[in-house]
Formats: structure tokens, sequence, C-alpha cells
């Protein structure tokens, strides 16, 4: 799935069948490579979902089981969070120091939350290549 | 081998492999015998510009690109000080900028503008300097035009003039695309024809 197909996907309880919040940004941890958190909007409270605490991603909606796994984000989530470390639209640098173009979209797996690519207007870089993400650029291992 | 002009690395950001920006370029640093790049004086970035109290040596930089020298993090900088002690003290390198190159055989082939280094593939290889951008002589060709000029391992150098083989005059180039090829010619034949 891609970051921008899910961006905007609401948040549903399984419990009460409610949408509890809409995916607002996606928190990736650049040194496990996947998705670690989703940022939410329209919640009642709360703006933070761990990735462990989806009961499913699936193609129409996310689902959990109740509204109370929407937790403040933890200070862990917040590091790894704000512009600086978004991925799309940042300029990427090989290891090398060479620019190869910005991220345009991410696609990473709905089961495990990792990254399992970059998409550049250049060519996808292979997920597993992600070394940082910074206030500069995203850094992915040289070929 | 990758070319570079030593102005176009002058400014490049430092960049570590968590993607921040921590430092650029000040100055390029010269090993003593002007042979190969030492290492890296260091400016702030943005808001924080400036020099630094902090360089960067050769054998700490993780690769040199086009966009970015990139760093493991901060914790490979070293005081400035440190730096500038495996440098060159007036010798080839720092202050060839406007020197006259002169062959062996007496002839002026024009003044320094500009530094060429190569990077190697390999990490932690030399970082060479490998030729000179000058503004050409008469003896040249047409005077005033810009020529790259191999340089051998190890040349001999003034404050004011240094020497390469006579026949550098043979293995000039207009471009980088061209130059590396010739640097290695030129070489071979150094090492071959003595």
């Amino acid at each position: 799935m891609r970051f921008s197909e899910a961006l905007g996907r609401q948040v549903v309880s399984t419990s009460t069948a409610e949408t509890v919040g809409v995916v607002d940004e996606f928190v990736v941890d650049p040194r496990r490579r996947a998705v670690v958190a989703l940022s939410l909007k329209k919640t009642d409270g709360g703006d933070t979902l761990l990735w462990t605490d989806i009961a499913a991603f699936g193609s129409d909606a996310v689902t959990v089981t109740s509204a109370d796994k929407i937790v403040a984000a933890a200070p862990a989530i917040i590091a790894l969070s704000g512009k600086d470390h978004r991925l799309v639209g940042r300029r990427v640098l090989t290891s090398s120091g060479d620019d190869i173009g910005t991220v345009d979209d991410v696609e990473f797996d709905a089961d495990t939350g990792a990254i399992t690519s970059l998409l550049l207007a250049a060519g996808d870089v292979a997920g597993a290549r992600l070394v940082g993400v910074g206030s500069y650029a995203v850094v992915v291992r040289a070929k | 081998m990758r070319l570079m002009r030593a102005s176009e690395i002058v400014k490049r950001p430092v960049v570590t492999m968590r993607g921040e920006d921590v430092a650029q370029v000040k100055d390029i640093v010269y090993a003593a015998a002007g042979g190969a790049v030492a290492g890296f004086t260091l400016a702030g970035r943005g808001m924080f510009a400036g020099p630094l109290k902090l360089g960067l040596t050769w054998r700490a930089v993780a690769a040199l690109g086009a966009e970015a020298v990139m760093i493991t993090d901060e914790s490979v900088f070293e005081p400035t000080e440190a730096v500038l002690s495996d440098a060159a003290s007036g010798r080839a390198g720092g202050n060839v900028l406007g020197s006259q190159v002169l062959t062996d055989a007496g002839v002026d082939l024009g003044k320094v503008i500009d530094v060429i280094v190569a990077v190697g593939d390999t990490v932690g290889g030399q970082c060479d300097v490998v030729g000179y951008e000058i503004e050409a002589s008469a003896a040249l060709g047409t005077k005033g035009t810009k020529l790259l000029i191999p340089l051998p391992d190890t040349i001999a150098a003034s404050a004011s003039h240094l020497v390469v083989p006579a026949s550098a005059q043979g293995f000039v180039a207009h471009d980088l695309a061209g130059f590396g090829a010739a640097v290695l010619a030129f070489r071979a034949q150094l090492e071959g024809g003595g």
C-alpha cells in the first residue's frame, strides 16, 4: 500500500463501529525501516495510534478494538515526528553523497508496517536501503 | 575514480547518515606534500553560519559526493588545529591558486585557477590531487582558455611556481569527462618512461 492511498483513511473502532480518527501522517523509524505509528486527526483526544495497536490496516479503513488505543504521543514517537522526519517530498541523498531526487511516495506492507520501497522519479529505492531521515535529507545506502 | 573541482567542494554540506546537515565545508586542507586532501575546515549551516572550531580529517569522511560530504555522525569531528597540523605549510595545495605552472623544460603553461581532486570508490581511499585547471598561456594554444593539466604523484612547488614534467602538455583535457583517462595515461607514461 502507498502512503498517498492511506492518508485520510478513517480509523474505525470495532467495538462501537464509530469513526475515531483519520490518518494524518505516518511516523517512520528509519532504524527499523518501518511505520511505528500513525498520527491521527479528528480524534476525541490523543493523536497517536501505535502500529502495534492497529487491529487491521484494511483497504478501506484502519480498525482498532477501541478508541482508547489512541493516545498522546510518547517522547520516542515525538522524536520521529514532524516535518524533519517526513519522507514524502524530501530530498534523497545516497550514502556516497549524491542527490538522486525526491521521495514522491512510499510503499509499505500493510500487515507489518515495513517500508518496502521509496518511490522516486528516477526509480524505486528498496526500503532496506533506508539509512536515515533528517532535517536535510533522507539518506539511502548507495548501491 | 571520480573527479571534482576543489572550488565545487567548498560550501558543500556535511551530512550525517541520519540526514542532518551539521556543517559545511569552509576550506580544503591539503596534506603536506600537496598531493592529497587531508581534510576540511568547517563552517556552520544556516543561522549558525560562521567558522567552526571543528574540522574533518579525510579519514573521517564516509563519502564525498556531488551533493554532500557524508559522515557517520558529529563524533568524527576533530578540533580544527588537529586537522591543520596534518596539513601543508605554504606548499602546493592550499595556496596554488594564481601560481604559474612551468614545465621542467621551462615553458609557461598558464595560471592555476582550480585544483582537481579524485575520489576513489573505496571508503577510506585517498582524495588525490590529480590536476590543475589552468588559464592557458600562449604555449598551450588559445591564450586565456581554461584547460585541465594532469599532475604526477608529487610535484615541485614554491609560492609562485609549480613545475610539471613537459610531457604533461600532451595530456591536457578540456573537461572533467575526459580528464580521468588523461591523468591515468599521463601517470602510466611517467612510470613507464621514467
